[in-house]
């Protein structure tokens, strides 16, 4: 929706500027999105005549001209426009004028002749129009005022971005009643007289009838004869031109303008072109042939709802008139509609068929089902204004299920609870009824604060209590006066007397009178309550909620009070989320920097990283609608994601990559997807390049297996996980000789290795790329929850080398193994700081050699002991390894 | 006799003097302090001195004797020093050269930003729940007050799986699974955070998956101004003690009234710049009173409590508080824009 401000200022007086409305419109919830500022840039632009037209002596192309600006001198204007002619008026560009093209304009030399500014064409003024040459105004144009004026640029223009449920602001009176409220002043709407000139009766000539009332609420109609089809008047166009539509012919324009104006959409049908002038609102069949006015055939997919005269759809309601029925210049019978359609329906075929026009829009919003007579009779009456027509008697009306009134109860204490503020009755009811809210009062309202309640129940609690321990022990004086304390503790003051001077009677009296004044002291409140009629032209207002948001808008958001809800609650995060956070934490410390990703891959993606035809990984959900087709399903391997960042940091040169990610991969249980799909934690690390960046000391040296794998091996000990074991595994992705396994039981915990170089190709990598993998679940699993502290050695500890020789291919972890099962109970570390193979040992030999460390916590350990169980070990992986003690 | 040792002490005086290194002065250390060395020698020869010449003359060996060793002390430790000196000299080194260089581990600004404002709401007393992804259409919609052919959705904005399957659109539906979780009426003080999914093209400000945090909190006599008091409160503790809040009238299906909620420009604190398009206000934020429906839908009594809830985009306060100028940064994860957090 875009309005001039002019038009607005048509319906009522206000002083205020573009930016002012818009900034008003926007804080009452009606938002402005832009103000185009009409005539901006053409400040120093005015009507010119070519006085005298002479060639430049230096020029074939360019022209002197004098012009007559309104002033006492001519000025002199070079141009070089072919379309020039004495005695022509012009838009001139004086000196010093910003045009909206972005052109400066000074005094200046054009081949040596002075040039004092510049004749302007439509493009230079941001105008519409032929801009082959200059701009040529009529020839009754006056000289020597602004251009802006008499192009009609002098108006600002409001253009609103409104939100779904206002509706009723999709029409100029709509937005002026909006800032009638807003200023306190009086809107003066137009009055709306129609003179039935045409003897006949519409209810004659035409049949309305309605099929399918679920979808079209309303279909009201009249018939205008003796239709004379010509341009609508200046006045009018302008203000169509101002709201962004364009002038075509009067009957047109003035139902165009009338649904700007009163926010109901109308159609305009040729009588002559309907058949048996009989209309129906009814449901399209499937395969119905839809002829529509912007002259394309369609077919109807069936349900949605048409207007159809008595042999075909002649439009699509609410959206789109039919191309047969259009007005020409030979119609001279119209009949009018104006309807009231369910804004689902429209809304869907609206959708359907990629129409969006200002009718849909406004009935996707909702208008004003009890509006359509009267745009109808304005309709009718603008254009017997301009001599364009008769009007039939009647109007033909189908309104079979007439909206009833939306009432609302409430009271202004609950107005004012829900938005924390303290407007007193009197100004809350000013506020709907400016908005046209009918206000009822309809009694009174005890409002029992939740205060007020726990008191009497308390109060009462120890009167129950009190009278039976009494009425045990104590006669009826006793009993009273007791009694009487426990009402001066709770207020008055006379109990006691009250109790000595009357009887129980009296008494009694006086306990519901001092109830009374506990209820007074604690400020009960009383609320008067009312019901509110809602306007019909709000169809958004039908709870008391709605009203409290009226009533905040108009006195404005800033005056509601800023407070913090009362009462104290522990926040606090689920031990999962903190998990998560502790394994970013872990990771970043150790030198690795989070990514965060898309969930989406491909079919490509899997292929790239050579997941198995068969592997449960490429069962993933897919998105019916993806944004792209590289990017069609949801991940179910975080590795995907991590791939794709590493190649796209190669592909600008970042080759030293240490990168790491913890996000969901999600996992149908069903194919196609009839259930929410298993959302799994996963944690994947990518490293690649050098080990040590890039910097003066050159170590050269690129990231091995090794170094991935001692990142997981910390990253496993923050976790406080151990006590697990590592072994060769598989994976698709990765190098099979260079996959391992951290294992607990049959968990795997950590999957690390080498990316297969099939895998680093595709990716466009050319170095070697290590990753790691883990389930978030699984490890939380097994972390430990408690913290558990090694003690500091008490005693020296003596350590022992042992250097062996033994088959190439026995895994190191293996010996450790067993050196750690035969050391015995002091031995307290292994260390494998050796591995050799080369030229001084047999081929199919390695030379690993550990350091162990023995040690006692109770006391020094002798060498003999060391000795000893060295001795064991030695025998043992002699034993199980065939291993030669290396001297 | 005493003229020996006369003759000696010039000898030895000359040739500690002239030691030049600490192997020179233990050769003169020995030659004559040495158990063989001169000095030594002279003093075996005293038998053949008179007993009356021998205490006075073994008195002045003892002397010439201490005196060397002194001698011979003091030259060594300026020896030592000259030779620390000239090694010290000799290990100068460039030390305008750049520290040698090590992998820092960074967290995504993404989750610093997030980090800061659970930080906040946490010790304001909210628990941060999550929910799925892949949502249902009734959390993600229907509890939210938005029923199919509700303007306010629409199929193109979202990632559909199946029609009653899609990927979230906002953060919302927690609040819907939170609410059903809780005993009826029981009083809730809760953040969501997570990703969301919105069929947007890739580009300077829009992103098909962002981050959301959705706030809610329900409880008797919650009003609207306890919920500008807490946006103000958020307000200030993320962007800065000085920072004002505006909120606009709005309209969204799950509250009423509604709210879009702006803070005064961060660059420029109202003045009017580039980042705010010279407004002075940057919006950040959806919020309002829980729409009594979208109470009633999760087994809540409006007449009983109320509620408000608010939400954000992470990336937009990310972007804010880091200065980013394109959405993309975010999400490419380039290593030299991640290493800068």
């Amino acid at each position: 929706m875009q309005v001039s401000t002019k038009w607005l200022k048509d319906y009522i007086d206000i002083d205020l500027s573009a930016d002012e409305l818009a900034e008003k419109f926007t804080l009452a919830g009606i938002p402005v999105e832009n103000v185009i500022h009409a005539g901006e840039g053409l400040e120093k632009v005015v009507t010119g005549r070519i006085e005298e037209l002479k060639a430049h002596p230096d020029s074939d192309h360019l022209l002197i001209c004098q012009m007559d600006v309104g002033e006492e001198n001519l000025v002199q204007i070079i141009t070089g426009a072919p379309n020039v002619k004495e005695g022509q008026i012009v838009p001139v560009a004086l000196v010093g004028a910003n045009l909206p093209c972005g052109k400066k304009i000074s005094k200046g030399k054009m081949r040596g002749v002075v040039s004092n500014g510049m004749l302007c064409s439509a493009d230079e003024l941001n105008i519409e129009g032929d801009s082959s040459g200059i701009y040529i105004l009529p020839e009754d144009t006056p000289v020597g005022v602004p251009a802006a004026e008499v192009l009609g640029l002098d108006d600002d223009i409001l253009v609103f971005e409104l939100t779904a449920n206002r509706g009723d602001c999709f029409s100029v009176i709509g937005l002026v009643r909006e800032l009638a409220v807003l200023t306190e002043k009086n809107p003066r709407f137009p009055k709306i007289k129609v003179v039935e000139d045409d003897e006949r009766d519409a209810k004659d000539l035409v049949k309305i009838g309605i099929d399918a009332p679920d979808l079209c609420g309303r279909f009201s109609s009249r018939v205008l004869t003796n239709v004379k089809l010509a341009p609508s008047p200046d006045w009018m166009q302008k203000r169509l031109e101002g709201a962004g539509m364009r002038a075509i012919n009067n009957v047109v324009d003035v139902t165009n303008f009338v649904m700007l104006e009163m926010g109901q959409p109308l159609h305009a049908y040729d009588f002559d072109k309907v058949t048996w002038h009989q209309l129906t609102a009814r449901r399209a069949v499937e395969g119905e042939p839809l002829h529509t006015l912007d002259d394309t055939n369609r077919l109807a997919k069936g349900g949605e709802l048409v207007i159809a005269d008595a042999e075909k759809a002649a439009g699509l309601a609410g959206i789109m008139g039919g191309f047969e029925s259009e007005i020409t210049e030979a119609t001279s019978t119209v009949i009018l509609e104006a309807a009231s359609f369910n804004s689902a329906s429209i809304r869907r075929t609206s959708r359907a068929v990629g129409i969006h026009s200002e009718a849909s829009g406004r009935f996707e919003r909702g208008t004003n089902i009890n509006g359509t007579v009267a745009a109808l009779d304005r309709v009718a009456q603008l254009l017997q204004d301009m001599n364009a027509c008769k009007v039939c008697r009647g109007v033909v009306d189908v309104y079979p299920n007439p909206k009833p009134e939306v009432k609302i109860k409430f009271t202004p204490m609950q107005i004012n609870a829900r938005l924390g503020t303290n407007y007193s009755d009197e100004e809350i009811l000013k506020v709907l009824e400016a908005l046209g809210f009918k206000i009822e009062p309809i009694g009174v309202v005890d409002e029992l604060t939740d205060e007020v309640v726990d008191k009497f129940a308390s109060a009462t609690k120890n009167i129950g209590k009190i009278a039976r321990d009494l009425g045990k022990k104590s006669n009826v004086e006793g009993f009273m006066k007791n009694f009487g304390d426990l009402f001066k503790n709770s207020g008055s003051k006379d109990a006691d007397d009250v109790l000595k001077a009357s009887g129980v009677e009296n008494f009694m009296k006086n306990v519901s009178e001092t109830f009374g004044g506990l209820a007074k002291s604690v400020e009960m409140k009383i609320s008067s309550a009312y019901e509110a009629t809602v306007p019909d032209w709000r169809n958004d207002v039908t709870l008391p909620d709605d009203l409290s948001e009226e009533i905040a808008r108009i006195f404005g958001f800033d005056k509601i009070p800023s407070t913090l809800p009362k009462g104290n609650q522990q926040g606090r995060q689920s031990s999962k989320q903190n998990f998560i956070d502790k394994i970013k934490n872990v990771l970043s410390s150790l030198g690795m920097c989070e990514e965060l990703s898309f969930a989406f891959t491909s079919e490509q993606m899997f292929d790239k990283m050579r997941v198995p035809a068969d592997s449960e990984l490429r069962k993933a959900v897919p998105i019916m609608n993806p944004l792209t087709d590289e990017a069609p399903l949801l991940r179910t391997t975080l590795l995907a994601s991590i791939f794709e960042n590493a190649a796209r940091n190669f592909s600008r040169k970042n080759e030293d990559l240490r990168l790491f990610d913890v996000a969901p991969v999600f996992l149908p249980k069903n194919l196609p997807v009839t259930e929410l799909p298993l959302e799994k934690y996963q944690v994947v690390g990518l490293l690649t390049g050098r080990r040590e960046p890039k910097g003066w000391s050159q170590n050269p040296a690129a990231v091995d297996f090794y170094d991935a794998k001692g990142i997981v091996e910390e990253f496993l000990s923050a976790l406080s996980i151990g006590n697990y074991f590592v072994e060769s595994g598989e994976h698709f992705a990765l190098h099979p000789g260079k996959t391992a396994f951290f294992k607990k039981g049959r968990d795997i915990l950590v999957t690390v290795g080498e990316v297969h170089p099939e895998v680093a190709e595709s990716l466009g990598i050319k170095k070697k790329i290590y990753i790691f993998e883990a389930d978030v679940e699984i490890l939380q699993k097994f972390a430990a929850k408690k913290f558990n502290l090694e003690n500091l050695p008490k005693y020296p500890s003596i350590s022992r080398d042992l250097a062996i020789l033994v088959d190439h291919d026995t895994p190191a972890a293996d010996i450790e193994k067993i050196i750690v099962k035969n050391g015995g109970k002091f031995l307290k570390g292994v260390n494998l700081f050796d591995v050799y193979t080369g030229e001084r040992i047999p081929s199919d030999k390695k030379s690993l050699a550990f350091t162990l460390e023995f040690r006692s916590n109770e006391r020094t350990l002798t060498d003999e002991e060391a000795d000893y169980a060295f001795k064991n070990i030695f025998s043992a992986v002699e034993k199980d390894f065939g291993a030669i003690l290396r001297s | 006799m005493e003229q020996k040792i006369q003759e000696l002490r010039t000898r030895a005086d000359e040739a500690i003097k002239n030691s030049a290194t600490l192997k020179e002065l233990d050769e003169v250390r020995v030659k004559f302090l040495g158990k063989k060395g001169e000095l030594t020698s002279l003093l075996r020869g005293m038998n053949q001195l008179s007993a009356e010449e021998r205490p006075r003359v073994g008195k002045i060996v003892n002397e010439a004797r201490a005196q060397l060793e002194n001698l011979i002390a003091e030259k060594n430790s300026s020896l030592k020093s000259a030779q620390l000196e000239k090694k010290l000299a000799t290990e100068k080194i460039d030390v305008t050269l750049s520290g040698r260089k090590i992998y820092a581990g960074h967290l995504h600004p993404l989750t610093l930003t997030l980090n800061r404002v659970k930080e906040i709401f946490v010790s304001m007393g909210y628990s941060v729940e999550e929910g799925p992804e892949v949502e249902t259409d009734y959390y993600n919609f229907e509890a939210l007050n938005l029923p199919k052919d509700h303007p306010a959705r629409d199929m193109q904005d979202s990632f559909y799986i199946t029609e009653e399957i899609l990927l979230r659109t906002q953060t919302s539906p927690v609040q819907a699974r939170t609410m059903e979780r809780h005993k009826n009426n029981e009083p809730i003080r809760m953040i969501a955070p997570g990703r969301v999914y919105r069929r947007d093209d890739y580009d300077a400000s829009h992103s098909p998956m962002f981050t959301q945090v959705e706030g809610l909190v329900i409880d008797k006599g919650i009003s609207f101004a306890d919920l500008k008091g807490t946006l103000e409160d958020f307000s200030k503790k993320i962007f800065g003690e000085k920072t004002k809040i505006r909120l606009r009238p709005s309209f969204f299906p799950f509250t009423e009234p509604s709210a879009e909620v702006d803070v005064s420009c961060v660059m420029c604190h109202g003045a009017g710049c580039k980042v705010c398009q010279g407004t002075g206000w940057l919006e950040i934020l959806g919020a309002g009173m829980v729409h009594p429906d979208v109470l009633k839908m999760s087994g809540y009594d409006p007449a009983e409590v109320s509620g408000f809830a608010f939400g954000m985009g992470i990336e937009r306060i990310a972007m804010l508080t880091y200065g980013l100028d394109d959405m993309r940064l975010l999400y490419d994860n380039d290593v030299r824009f991640l290493q800068q957090f």
